[in-house]
């Protein structure tokens, strides 16, 4: 398609989401950059911070002919789990809360994640880590419990998802 | 005594809560829109070196951040004492425009568009993207193609588009490239001629299907604030601000004495303040007689530009003014206003690629800190935003206050709503059609609620009050 970020055409697409401002919320960023600075991504996958922009991502992602077989959201989700802890979980799993989540990052639009596998058959995984701290100020800085939970995610993703794009 | 809340809405960027407050016969008393955010980020900069501002800010929310990303680049301009070369100003205000268009066409055809397109009594399940693409396949097609390219164009010009970096104090850090240019000409023209097939295509058969819930719905009497160059033509990256008053008569002021213009009125009920103009008295947005209520976005823009300086743009405005007057008042012509300025913008991106100066390498000049104040302003998709900073000798923010676009329509949305729930919901009958206009009517501001609320200190502002007819609260509920 004329235009479509190179990105689309991607075997996997690993989104960072979360909005650095706010403590341990900037987690799915952090492991984009994490997974960016210490490997080159191979040629079937992209490794993307979308920050607080992922609305527009995902929602250009889901009008396009093109699209990644599999979208990675990577993002703090408070699911009541051990601080730290980083796990999978299934669209329907997320709380509601995230559906209009507008306190802290608003994003990512359950709906559009949805829409993207219901009617646009892309295989949509959420891999999460539960915070520490979001506070509800803007404090830039991440719990160090946190910062262990970006490299764990980042081993996972490399191990799950990277190698297989380089076969 | 009944209340509903209708909750989320479901394509605003955000979102909000929506309490209608009925009577004991089933009738509206009260409407309120509440924004359940906060955020903290004026206090979050103090101590930080200003230059690094315009990377900061965008990072408080991803639906505009060009817009906070030039507003804070001009306000460093300011603070530093210095003017951008003719380059660096000209690529700022074309990613400016660039950046709207993406905004309005997302706007137009799918977050607002959906309840032209489909119609206000539509389903949900087809009132969204896909209910679109089916219906109209080959205006989507394009729409998609042209979404993409402005993301492109972005990419071009600054490298990134998702969060930029490219303005800097005194400028702008990449030059454009002859090769660039012609590229990027191409493209605007692409999104040139789907302005002007939007334009055509919602005046023959969008908007007079719809002229009676324009005259209806979310109907309120306001002043206006926007951007004007000294001609007094319509300009969205610079110029004075314009007050104008529910009737007309306007005042010119520069954006750096906003203060001495607009003040922030607190509801008990909302963390999210409401500003307004304070010359013309104590707050009130009593339908009937409110005061010191301005509106922002793209109909106070249309309202308050004498003329536009790009020929389609300003054949459309002269078309709309014939028809609805100045100032135009309907809450629902934001839609028709937002497509005379996907027009404006579509036409000033390929005036600013044919300029000589735009491929000039001289596009930044340097710049020293020093102890100053200094105030930049944008007039963002969403209305009029101020970034204003105050430094010390060293160039570290003391003192930071953002006046952002949605936050200024805070009360004009709420009376909106009022006015749009009392007109709409009779002895306690409504359907999903009518819940649906009320959401219309918030729509119609295309509000981004995430960064419209600030230097808070603590609770989410929820509030559902309980009145009876006489105005006594007989319940309250709040989250905090």
């Amino acid at each position: 398609m004329e235009y479509a970020p190179e990105y689309y055409d991607k075997e996997t697409l690993i989104l960072g989401v979360g909005n650095i401002l706010f403590g341990d919320d900037g987690f799915g960023p952090a492991v984009a950059d994490y997974l960016n600075e210490r490997c080159r991504a191979p040629a079937g996958a992209a490794i993307l911070d979308v920050g607080t922009g992922v609305r527009q991502i995902l929602f250009n992602l889901i009008i396009a002919e093109q699209k990644p077989r599999r979208i990675v959201i990577v993002d703090a989700l408070q699911c009541g789990r051990t601080p730290g802890e980083v796990f999978l979980v299934s669209i329907e799993e997320i709380p509601d809360k995230k559906v209009n989540d507008f306190s802290v990052h608003m994003v990512p639009t359950l709906n559009m994640l949805r829409e993207l596998r219901d009617l646009c058959g892309v295989e949509v995984v959420v891999l999460a880590a539960q915070p520490e701290n979001i506070p509800e100020l803007v404090s830039g800085e991440m719990t160090e419990t946190m910062k262990k939970a970006v490299v764990e995610a980042a081993d996972y993703i490399s191990e799950k998802y990277l190698k297989e794009c380089q076969e | 005594m009944k209340t509903l809340t209708i909750q989320p809405v479901s394509r605003i960027e955000g979102g909000a809560k929506i309490t209608i407050e009925l009577d004991d016969a089933g009738n509206v008393s009260d409407a309120r829109v509440t924004v359940l955010e906060l955020r903290g980020f004026e206090r979050f900069v103090i101590g930080r070196p200003v230059e690094e501002m315009p990377r900061i800010t965008t990072r408080i929310c991803g639906v505009c951040p060009w817009s906070h990303h030039l507003a804070a680049a001009k306000a460093t301009d300011a603070v530093f004492g210095v003017t951008p070369p003719p380059a660096g100003r000209k690529l700022r205000e074309l990613c400016n425009s660039i950046a709207y268009m993406e905004e309005h066409i997302l706007h137009f055809y799918f977050l607002g568009g959906a309840d032209f397109v489909m119609g206000p009594g539509a389903d949900y399940s087809v009132r969204n993207v896909f209910g679109i693409v089916g219906k109209l396949p080959d205006v989507a097609r394009q729409v998609v193609k042209v979404r993409h390219m402005t993301a492109k164009m972005l990419e071009i010009l600054a490298g990134k588009a998702i969060h930029p970096v490219a303005a800097v104090p005194g400028g702008f850090s990449k030059p454009l490239t002859e090769e660039e240019r012609q590229k990027l000409k191409e493209m605007a023209k692409e999104a040139f001629e789907l302005a002007k097939f939007s334009m055509d295509y919602a005046k023959k058969n969008i908007f007079p299907a719809y002229l009676d819930a324009v005259k209806t719905v979310g109907v309120i009497k306001t002043g206006f604030l926007g951007t004007v160059a000294n001609d007094g033509s319509m300009n969205l990256y610079d110029g004075k601000l314009r007050m104008m008053d529910a009737d007309g008569k306007f005042e010119d002021f520069e954006a750096k004495d906003y203060l001495d213009h607009i003040a922030e009125h607190v509801e008990p009920w909302s963390f999210v303040k409401f500003p307004y103009n304070k010359n013309w008295g104590a707050f009130s947005m009593d339908l009937d007689n409110p005061v010191g209520i301005y509106r922002v976005n793209t109909l106070a823009r249309i309202n308050v530009a004498d003329k536009i300086n790009t020929p389609l743009a300003n054949a459309e405005l002269e078309e709309f003014r014939s028809a609805f007057g100045r100032p135009a008042q309907l809450t629902l012509l934001y839609h028709w206003a937002r497509l005379i300025e996907l027009l404006y913008n579509a036409e000033r991106c390929l005036e600013l690629l044919d300029d000589p100066d735009i491929t000039s390498t001289e596009t930044r000049v340097a710049v020293t800190p020093r102890a100053a104040r200094g105030v930049g302003h944008v007039e963002a998709p969403r209305g009029t935003l101020i970034h204003d900073y105050t430094t010390d000798e060293k160039g570290l923010v003391t003192k930071a206050n953002l006046i952002v676009a949605t936050c200024q329509n805070n009360a004009p949305i709420n009376m909106s709503v009022k006015q749009a729930a009392q007109a709409l919901i009779k002895d306690g009958k409504y359907d999903q059609g009518i819940l649906n206009t009320v959401e219309m009517t918030i729509r119609a501001y295309d509000p981004c609620l995430s960064c419209a609320s600030h230097d808070l200190d603590g609770r989410i502002a929820c509030k559902i009050s309980i009145v009876n007819s006489r105005g006594e609260v007989l319940d309250t509920l709040a989250n905090a």
